[in-house]
C-alpha cells in the first residue's frame, strides 16, 4: 500500500511541476484559468463560520442537504465573532468533523436521485473514469466552494482522485464523490484565502483581486459565497470599476438575502451565540427551556430586520421603540396574552411595561444573568461593550472582599453600591454597573419584578454624569449618546474587513459617522457607503510574508479587453 | 526504521499474555519516536489525563484544614475535602505549597494558574496561552498509535464549550460536551470493535487516503505570499491532515484484541443543567464512556474539563453561583474557612473521586485501567476568593504502569507547579528534559513519586 | 337553567382583524375576568389513611380492595380447576399478553358475557367507602344526606365516592391514584385541554355577588416547564365544541367561588368514560395568594356509561390490572345511583359525584384568537358538528379484544383444552 502511495505522490508531483510549467508562460487566451503573471500576496485567512458554510452547501448544493455535524468553536475578540475568528484554525477534533461532513455531503449530492441534477454531464461508462465530465464537474463547483476559478494544478489533483477513486470501485460517480470531498475539506474552502494582486492603476501597491473583493461583499451583505452573477462581475473585472460594484450593491441590498447577511451582523454584535449553551436553574426559572431560548433570539433578529431593513428606520429606535414580535412561548414569559393564530404576531409593549427596545427584551436580559439571578455587573459590561464599543478589563487579582461581602443588603444595589465605594473597585464599577442596576426590574429571564426580598427595586442611575431612571431611560440615554452610532459603524466596518480598527482608520470611520447621521441612520445605507469605499477592499500587507518564487501559483483576473491596461 | 524483533511477539511475551491493549504503529512513517518507548522494553506505554476543575479548594494562602494534609510522604491523612478520593487513596499523590509565578505578568484571575501549569508560562492576556500546552506533547509521543491522537471532554455545562489543550495558545481543541456526543465519536461510526472476529480492511478508508493527499500536494502553493501568522494556521490546520491521515492508517489494520473492552450502548440524551448534581452526575457517565474508551484503545490521552475556571456551577434553587459565593462569603469565625464553599469544594471533589473510580472499575492485566494511567487532577487557583495561585492542589492518580510510586503527599514551601507538569510528563514516558520558562523553568522532576 | 345568547359571540366574529397583529382588547359586560388552565383534575376521593397509596384508613378499613383470586372466580362461575387454572396459565396461547384472556367475560349463567351483561352474574361484591369524611359539593342542599368534608363542611354528595373509593383505581392521596396518575399524564402531554374563566360585574373579584364560571375546551397544548410541571401564563384559545362546555352562575365570598343556583354542564372526563354529563351541576371553587385556582365542580353524573367505559377498555385488562370484577362496578353503581332527572319517582340513572381540580392562571382567547375573553359566554352554537370517536376505536368488541387471526375464539361455547388433554389429542 504504502509502494502505491509513493507511486502516486510522484505522479502527482510530475503533475505539479508541469502545470507550473505551463503556468510560467504568460497567456492570454480566453479561459480565465489559466494564470497571468502579476505577483500576488495573500494578506488574510480566515475560517467561515458555521453559517456561512450552512449557506454556501445550501446555496450550491440546494436546500435539500442534511448537515449534521459539530463546528469548531469561535472565538469574539474585541467583540466580534469576526475578528476572532480571524485568528482561528482547524484543530485535530474539528478537521474530523469537517472531513466525515464532507463525505456526507458528497454522498447527498452525489446520491442517485441527486445526479442527475447535480452532475451537468454524463459519463462515457458509468462504470469506468472520465476524465472530460469529472473535469466539468470539478471545474463549476471547484469556482463555486474555492470562490475562485480553480488553477489547473488543483483541478488535476482532483481529477486524479477521481479517476483513480472510478477505476477502484468501478463506479464513476464514486470517483467524483472522493474529488467532491476533497474540495469540501481542503483549505481552500474552510479558510477564505483572500488574494491581492499588483494593481495596474497604483504602480508597486497591491489591490485585493476581483474574486476577494466579490467574496468579501458577498460575506458582508449575505453571509454566504458569491453567487454567479457576483463571481461574473469579478471574472470580468466590473467589481473593480465604481460602477460596476455599486450595481451588485444595489442588487444585493435590494435582495430578501440581505436580510441574511443583517442577521449574521447582529447575531455576532449582540453575542446571541450564548444562547447556544445558555442554561437556567429551572427551580428559579422554571419556564425557560430550549423553545423559549430558541424563541428570545429569535424575536431580537426579527425586531431588527423589521425595523431596520424593511422598514428602514433610524438605528436607534432599537434602545427607545416597543414594536417587537413575540410567540406564544414568549408572551408566557412576558405574561402577556398571544392574541394571533400564527406562530409568530407582531407586538408592541405599553409604556407600563417599563420596557425599552432591545435592552429589555429575553435575549439580552437572560443571556448576560446567572443561571439564577440578573446581575446587573454582566449586563453592563455589555451594554458597554456591544453598543459604546468599551471594553472592560479583568477585575484585579488581589481585590480585597471584606469589605464589599455583605450580601444581606436587601437587594442586589445594595451591594453594587458598595463596590462603587471602594476604591479598589470603583474604577470599573462605576461604569459597568449603572446601565445594569437601572435594568433591575427584570430578573435573570427577563421577568419583569419590581421588589426583591420585599422591599421595592430603585432603578435610578448615573452614568458619565447624567441621571436617569430605569429601561426607559438607559434606552434614551443610549439612544442620545453619539458613541452609540459611532460604535456601530466601527462594528460594520471591522465585521466586513476582518479585522480590528487602527488608528489610521479613524478619520474614515468619523467621515462614516457623520454620513450615517446625515442619512437618518439607517443601516442599508451605512452598508452601502461602507462596502462602496476603498477602505473596505483596503490592503493590509501581514508581516512576514512567505516570499514565492516569481513564479505566480493564483489565479488573476483576466485583463479587461480594453485597451492601454498595464501589467 | 525497524526493530530486530517482532513488536508484536516480543511484548506478548512479556506481558505472559495477559490481557492489555495495546495498538501497535503499521507504517513506519508514523512511529514518531514511539520505537524508543518500545526498544528499552522495560515500561508499558500509559494513557495520560489532564483533570481540571474551577475555584481551587478552600485552604487560605496562611493554611487551612481543609484540604492540605499535615503529614508528608505516605501516610498522609485525607482531609474532609479529600474524603471522596478514599476507594484510591493509595493510587493518588497529592501535591501542596506549590505555585504559579508570573514574572511580573499580572496574575490573570481564573486564567494565569492553570495556564502556567499546562503551558509552563503566565500568559500575558487571558483567553490565550503563550505557548502550547504540554498535553500536546503527551500526545506527539505516546498518541499516534491509536485512532485518536486526543480526546477532549467538558462536563461543565458552561455557556461555552472549554477546553485547555492548544497547540498554538491561540486554538484551543473543541471538546465533547455530553455523554451521547462522546459515545459517538467513540462508538459510533468508525468505530471498529478490536474482538470483533470478522474484521476486514475498509476498501472506502483508502480511497479516503487520497482525497487527503489531493490537499497536501496543494501545501507550496497555498503558502505562497501568506503572512507569518496566517501560516501558523496553515501549519496547524495540515497537522490536523496528518493527523486524520494517521486515523485512516490505523483503522486500516487489524486492532489487537483487547479483553477489557466492552463497547457500551448509546447513552440517552440528559436535559442540559449546570447545577452541582448535574455536573457531578454529568462528570461520572461521562468518565465511564471515557474509561471504556481507553480500555478500547481508542486513545490513549485526553482533556478532561469538569467545571471551567469561572465556574458557573450552582446548588439547585439557590441564585447564587459557587464563583460569587467564594468571594461574597466570609470565613467564619469559629471553623476558620468558608463553609458554603468547602461544601462546594466538597461536591467538586466528589466528582473526581467517581472520574478514578471509574477509571479503577476495569480490570486491565494484573490491575486495573487506572494502574496503567496517570492523571493529573489541578485547579486553577489555591483561594479562589483572592484569585490566589498559591498553593494550587494539583494531584497525580493512578500508578502509571508501575512508574509513579503513588499515596504520598508532597509538600513545597512556593515551588514552581511546572515541576509536577514534569514529573507527570516523565512518568508517562515522554521524553521531555526540563519544561517551563523564566522562574518557571526546570529540569528537575519530583523524584520521590518516580519509581 | 340559564344560558347567555350567542349574537356577541357570532358579532365578534364577523369584525375583520388585520393580519396577525395583538389589537388592546375592551372591557365588555364583566368588570373583571380571571382566567386559568386546569392542570389536574380527578374524581374527587378522600384518602382515610396517613401512608402509602393503598393502607387501612378511616374511609377503607381493611385497606384498598385486596387482588383477586381469579382461579377461584372462574370455578365459582362454573369453569373446572384445570380448566380455571389453564385459562389464569400466561403459556395458554388464547391468553393474550396485551388485551388479556378473552374467556374471562364468560362467567356469567350459561357462559353469558358478564361485561355486557353484568346481571347474569351475582353481586361479587365491591367493598364500599364506611367513613364519613368525604371530598365534593352538597348537591341536594341537605346537610343531613352525605359526608362531612376534610374541614368540616356537611352535606357533601359523593356516592360514586362511597361505593368506588376503595377501588384500587381511584384510591389513594391526591394525585397519587393509579387512574388519576394515568389520565392526567396524557392530558399534559397534549391529549386534551380544559380552560376555565371566571368573570364578574363587581369591583372586587374575590367579594362579587354577580359571578359567572365558564369549563370550555382549548386546542392549544398545555406545556410544561423545566421542573416537569405545567408552565404558567400560557394562551389558550377556546376551541367552541358542541358537547363540552359548562356555564355556572356564582358568587365569590373572601376569594371563594359557591355556586349560586345549579346548571347542567358537560366536561371532558379524565377517565374511559369521556363524557363527563354532571346534572345540576355546583363549583366549590378557592383563588387562591399565588393566582391559582383550586377545589371542586359536582353533579349528578349517569353512572351507567361509566360502567361502560370501563367495559369498553378491556375487561380483563381492566380487571386484573386494578384488581376488580367488573360487575361488582355495576352493581354498586347502580346501588349507589341518587338521582333520576325524571323526579323522584324516576329511575335514578345518574350517581352524585364531583371532580377535583387545580389550575394555574393561563390567557384565554376568544375563538378567533384576537383579544381575551372579556366575559362567560356559550359557544355551542358555533362549534363543528361532533363525530363520535370512541375511546379505543372498534376493536373492542363487548368487552374484549376478538382475535383478528380467528384462532382462539372465547365464547359460551369455547373448547377449553389445557395442555394435558390436547397432548393426549395430538398423539391420537
Amino acid at each position: 500500500m504504502m509502494g502505491t502511495q509513493l507511486l502516486i505522490k510522484r505522479w502527482v508531483c510530475g503533475v505539479f511541476i508541469g502545470a507550473l510549467a505551463l503556468a510560467v508562460t504568460p497567456s492570454f487566451n480566453s479561459s480565465a484559468q489559466r494564470a497571468g503573471v502579476a505577483r500576488t500576496i495573500k494578506p488574510a485567512l480566515r475560517r467561515i463560520t458555521e453559517t456561512q458554510y450552512r449557506r454556501t452547501i445550501a446555496d450550491v448544493f440546494g436546500p435539500g442537504i442534511k448537515i449534521n455535524a459539530r463546528f469548531e468553536p469561535e472565538k469574539r475578540e474585541e467583540g466580534l465573532l469576526a475578528i476572532g475568528n480571524a485568528e482561528l484554525s482547524l484543530t485535530s477534533s474539528g478537521f474530523e468533523q469537517y472531513f466525515a461532513l464532507a463525505i456526507s455531503i458528497s454522498d447527498q449530492a452525489l446520491g442517485e436521485r441527486q445526479r442527475a441534477t447535480s452532475v451537468p454531464c454524463k459519463p462515457a461508462n458509468p462504470n469506468q473514469s472520465d476524465d472530460v465530465c469529472a473535469r466539468q464537474f470539478i471545474e463549476s463547483y471547484g469556482e463555486r466552494l474555492f470562490r475562485r476559478p480553480l488553477t489547473e494544478s488543483e483541478t488535476l489533483a482532483r481529477l486524479k482522485t477521481a479517476s483513480a477513486g472510478a477505476e477502484r470501485s468501478g463506479d464513476f460517480y464514486a470517483g467524483l464523490k472522493l474529488a467532491l470531498t476533497s474540495l469540501l475539506v481542503a483549505p481552500e474552502f474552510i479558510f477564505r484565502v483572500e488574494t491581492a494582486e499588483l494593481d495596474p492603476a497604483n504602480k508597486g501597491q497591491y489591490r485585493l483581486d476581483g474574486y476577494t473583493k466579490a467574496t468579501r461583499v458577498s460575506f458582508f451583505l449575505w453571509d454566504s459565497a458569491p453567487d454567479h452573477e457576483l463571481l461574473t462581475a469579478a471574472r470580468n473585472g466590473a467589481i473593480h470599476t465604481e460602477a460596476g460594484l455599486k450595481q451588485q450593491l444595489n442588487r444585493m441590498i435590494s435582495s430578501p438575502r440581505f436580510e441574511d447577511g443583517v442577521r449574521a451582523f447582529f447575531m455576532d454584535m449582540l453575542q446571541l451565540d450564548g444562547f447556544e449553551n445558555l442554561v437556567k436553574d429551572p427551580a428559579i426559572y422554571p419556564k425557560f427551556n430550549q423553545t423559549v431560548s430558541d424563541s428570545a433570539r429569535e424575536q431580537t433578529l426579527k425586531t431588527i430586520i423589521d425595523s431596520l431593513v424593511r422598514k428602514k428606520r433610524d438605528y436607534r429606535d432599537l434602545f427607545t421603540s416597543n414594536d417587537t414580535f413575540i410567540n406564544r412561548p414568549l408572551a408566557a414569559v412576558y405574561r402577556i396574552p398571544f392574541a394571533s393564530n400564527n406562530e409568530w404576531a407582531s407586538y408592541t409593549f405599553p409604556q407600563s411595561s417599563g420596557r425599552s427596545g432591545i435592552l429589555t427584551q429575553v435575549s439580552f436580559l437572560s443571556l448576560f444573568a446567572h443561571p439564577g439571578t440578573s446581575s446587573p455587573t454582566r449586563r453592563g459590561i455589555k451594554v458597554l461593550e456591544i453598543f459604546l464599543g468599551e471594553l472592560t478589563p479583568e477585575p484585579p487579582a488581589n481585590v480585597d472582599f471584606s469589605k464589599v461581602q455583605d450580601s444581606s443588603k436587601g437587594t442586589v444595589r445594595g451591594r453594587l453600591l458598595d463596590h462603587m465605594n471602594n476604591k479598589g473597585c470603583a474604577g470599573c464599577h462605576r461604569r459597568t454597573d449603572p446601565p445594569g442596576l437601572a435594568l433591575e426590574h427584570f430578573d435573570g429571564l427577563g421577568q419583569l419584578r419590581t421588589t426583591e426580598n420585599g422591599k421595592s427595586i430603585d432603578v435610578s442611575a448615573e452614568f458619565d454624569g447624567v441621571k436617569f431612571d430605569g429601561a426607559q431611560g438607559l434606552g434614551k440615554l443610549l439612544r442620545d449618546d453619539p458613541r452609540v452610532p459611532a460604535s456601530l459603524v466601527r462594528n460594520i466596518y471591522a465585521y466586513g474587513v476582518g479585522r480590528k480598527t487602527e488608528d489610521r482608520d479613524e478619520a474614515f470611520l468619523s467621515d462614516q459617522t457623520k454620513a450615517f447621521a446625515n442619512i437618518g441612520y439607517r443601516l442599508p445605507d451605512l452598508m452601502a457607503q461602507i462596502a462602496s469605499s476603498p477602505e473596505f477592499f483596503r490592503v493590509v500587507v501581514p508581516s512576514g510574508v512567505h516570499r514565492a518564487s516569481s513564479t505566480p501559483v493564483a489565479p488573476t483576473t483576466a485583463p479587461k479587453k480594453t485597451k492601454g491596461v498595464s501589467r | 526504521m525497524s526493530l530486530p524483533i517482532d513488536r508484536r511477539s516480543f511484548l506478548r511475551g512479556m506481558l505472559n499474555g495477559a490481557a492489555v491493549c495495546v495498538g501497535l504503529p503499521f507504517l513506519d512513517r508514523f512511529l514518531n519516536g514511539n520505537g524508543t518507548a518500545f526498544a528499552d522494553g522495560a515500561r508499558l506505554p500509559v494513557r495520560f489525563g489532564a483533570y481540571f476543575w474551577g475555584l481551587g479548594l478552600t485552604d487560605t494562602p496562611t493554611g487551612g484544614t481543609r484540604w492540605v494534609p499535615s503529614k508528608t510522604g505516605r501516610d498522609y491523612e485525607l482531609m474532609p475535602e479529600l474524603e471522596s478520593l478514599k476507594p484510591v487513596k493509595d493510587k493518588v499523590s497529592v501535591f501542596s505549597g506549590f505555585r504559579a509565578i508570573g514574572d511580573g505578568r499580572p496574575n490573570l484571575v481564573h486564567w494565569s494558574g492553570h495556564a502556567s501549569i499546562l503551558s509552563g508560562v503566565a500568559p500575558a492576556a487571558t483567553g490565550r496561552f503563550d505557548g502550547p500546552s504540554f498535553d500536546t506533547r503527551i500526545a506527539d509521543a505516546i498518541g499516534t498509535s491509536t485512532r485518536f491522537k486526543v480526546i477532549d471532554i467538558d462536563a461543565s455545562m458552561s455557556r461555552q464549550p472549554v477546553s485547555y489543550s492548544t497547540r498554538t495558545g491561540n486554538t484551543f481543541a473543541t471538546p465533547e460536551t455530553t455523554p451521547l456526543a462522546l459515545y459517538t465519536r467513540l462508538f459510533g461510526a468508525g468505530f471498529q470493535d478490536p474482538n470483533s472476529d470478522d474484521w476486514k480492511p475498509d476498501p472506502s478508508i483508502m480511497l479516503r487516503q487520497s482525497v487527503l493527499s489531493a490537499i497536501k500536494d496543494q501545501r507550496q502553493a497555498l503558502m505562497a505570499g501568506v503572512g507569518k501568522a496566517d501560516q501558523i494556521k496553515l501549519d496547524q490546520y495540515f497537522t490536523s491532515l496528518r493527523d486524520m491521515e494517521n486515523q485512516l492508517a490505523i483503522q486500516l489494520q487489524k486492532p489487537e484484541k483487547c479483553a477489557a473492552c466492552a463497547p457500551p450502548a448509546a447513552p440517552k440524551e440528559t436535559p442540559r443543567s449546570a447545577s452541582v448534581d448535574a455536573v457531578r452526575a454529568n462528570t461520572r457517565a461521562m468518565a465511564r464512556l471515557l474509561a471504556m474508551g481507553l480500555a478500547c484503545n481508542q486513545t490513549r490521552v485526553f482533556n478532561f474539563v469538569h467545571t471551567s475556571g469561572t465556574s458557573e456551577t450552582y446548588i439547585a434553587g439557590q441564585s447564587k453561583i459557587y464563583h460569587q459565593i467564594t468571594h461574597d462569603e466570609p470565613i467564619d469565625a469559629k471553623l476558620g474557612y468558608q463553609p458554603e464553599t468547602s461544601k462546594l469544594a466538597s461536591i467538586v471533589m466528589e466528582a473526581l473521586g467517581d472520574f478514578l473510580v471509574e477509571l479503577d472499575a476495569i480490570k486491565e492485566g494484573e490491575g486495573t485501567l487506572l494502574d496503567n494511567s496517570l492523571i493529573m487532577a489541578f485547579s486553577d487557583t489555591g483561594y479562589a476568593k483572592i484569585h490566589s495561585i498559591e498553593n494550587i492542589p494539583m494531584f497525580l492518580a493512578g500508578r502509571a504502569g508501575g512508574r509513579h510510586k503513588a499515596g504520598q503527599h508532597i509538600h513545597s514551601t512556593g515551588e514552581s507547579v511546572t515541576r509536577v507538569s514534569l514529573t507527570a510528563m516523565q512518568l508517562v514516558g515522554a521524553p521531555v528534559g526540563e519544561f517551563g520558562s523564566g522562574t518557571m523553568k526546570t529540569a528537575r522532576p519530583i523524584t520521590e513519586v518516580i519509581a | 337553567m340559564k344560558r347567555y345568547l350567542i349574537a356577541t359571540a357570532v358579532t365578534l366574529l364577523t369584525i375583520a382583524f388585520p393580519g396577525s397583529a395583538i389589537a388592546q382588547q375592551p372591557s365588555r359586560s364583566a368588570k373583571w375576568t380571571k382566567t386559568y388552565v386546569v392542570e389536574w383534575n380527578e374524581p374527587a376521593m378522600y384518602y382515610g389513611a396517613k401512608t402509602g397509596v393503598i393502607d387501612p384508613g378511616t374511609d377503607c378499613p381493611n385497606g384498598t380492595n385486596p387482588e383477586i383470586d381469579w382461579v377461584k372466580v372462574l370455578v365459582d362461575a362454573g369453569y373446572t380447576l384445570e380448566e380455571a387454572k389453564w385459562l389464569r396459565n400466561p403459556a395458554n396461547p388464547t391468553r393474550s399478553p396485551v388485551h388479556g384472556q378473552n374467556q374471562m367475560a364468560f362467567r356469567g349463567k350459561d357462559r353469558a358475557n358478564v361485561y355486557v351483561n353484568p346481571t347474569s352474574t351475582p353481586d361479587p361484591g365491591l367493598a364500599p367507602v364506611t367513613g364519613t369524611t368525604g371530598e365534593g359539593v352538597n348537591l341536594d342542599g341537605d346537610e343531613k344526606t352525605g359526608f362531612t368534608g376534610p374541614t368540616g363542611e356537611k352535606g357533601i354528595d359523593n356516592n360514586f365516592y362511597k361505593c368506588l373509593g376503595c377501588w384500587k383505581t381511584y384510591r389513594g392521596p391526591r394525585r397519587l391514584s393509579s387512574g388519576a396518575l394515568q389520565f392526567n399524564d396524557s392530558m399534559r402531554n397534549g391529549a386534551w385541554t380544559t380552560v376555565i374563566v371566571v368573570a364578574g360585574e363587581g369591583a372586587d373579584p374575590m367579594n362579587d355577588d354577580k359571578v359567572t364560571v365558564g369549563f370550555y375546551v382549548s386546542n392549544d397544548k398545555m406545556v410544561k416547564d423545566g421542573n416537569g410541571n405545567i408552565a404558567r401564563d400560557y394562551t389558550f384559545r377556546i376551541a367552541p365544541h358542541a358537547k363540552y362546555e359548562g356555564i355556572l352562575p356564582a358568587r365569590t365570598s373572601n376569594g371563594k367561588i359557591i355556586s349560586t343556583a345549579p346548571a347542567d354542564i358537560m366536561l371532558r372526563d379524565p377517565g374511559y368514560t369521556r363524557d363527563l354529563e354532571l346534572l345540576r351541576a355546583q363549583v366549590n371553587l378557592e383563588m387562591t395568594p399565588d393566582g391559582a385556582l383550586t377545589g371542586y365542580v359536582g353533579g349528578y353524573r349517569p353512572w351507567e356509561p361509566v360502567y361502560k367505559g370501563w367495559v369498553n377498555a378491556r375487561g380483563p385488562v381492566i380487571e386484573v390490572l386494578t384488581w376488580v370484577q367488573l360487575p361488582a362496578v355495576y352493581y354498586a353503581l347502580r346501588r349507589n345511583a341518587d338521582y333520576s332527572p325524571m323526579g323522584t319517582d324516576g329511575e335514578k340513572t345518574h350517581i352524585s359525584f364531583a371532580l377535583r381540580i387545580d389550575a394555574l392562571p393561563a390567557f384565554v382567547m376568544t375563538p378567533d384568537a384576537s383579544k381575551e375573553v372579556a366575559s362567560v359566554e356559550s359557544y355551542k352554537a358555533i362549534a363543528p358538528k361532533e363525530t363520535d370517536k370512541p375511546a379505543l376505536g372498534t376493536y373492542v368488541v363487548d368487552g374484549i379484544v376478538p382475535d383478528r387471526s380467528g384462532k382462539f375464539q372465547a365464547g359460551p361455547n369455547a373448547v377449553i383444552l389445557p395442555p394435558s388433554a390436547s397432548a393426549t389429542n395430538k398423539n391420537q
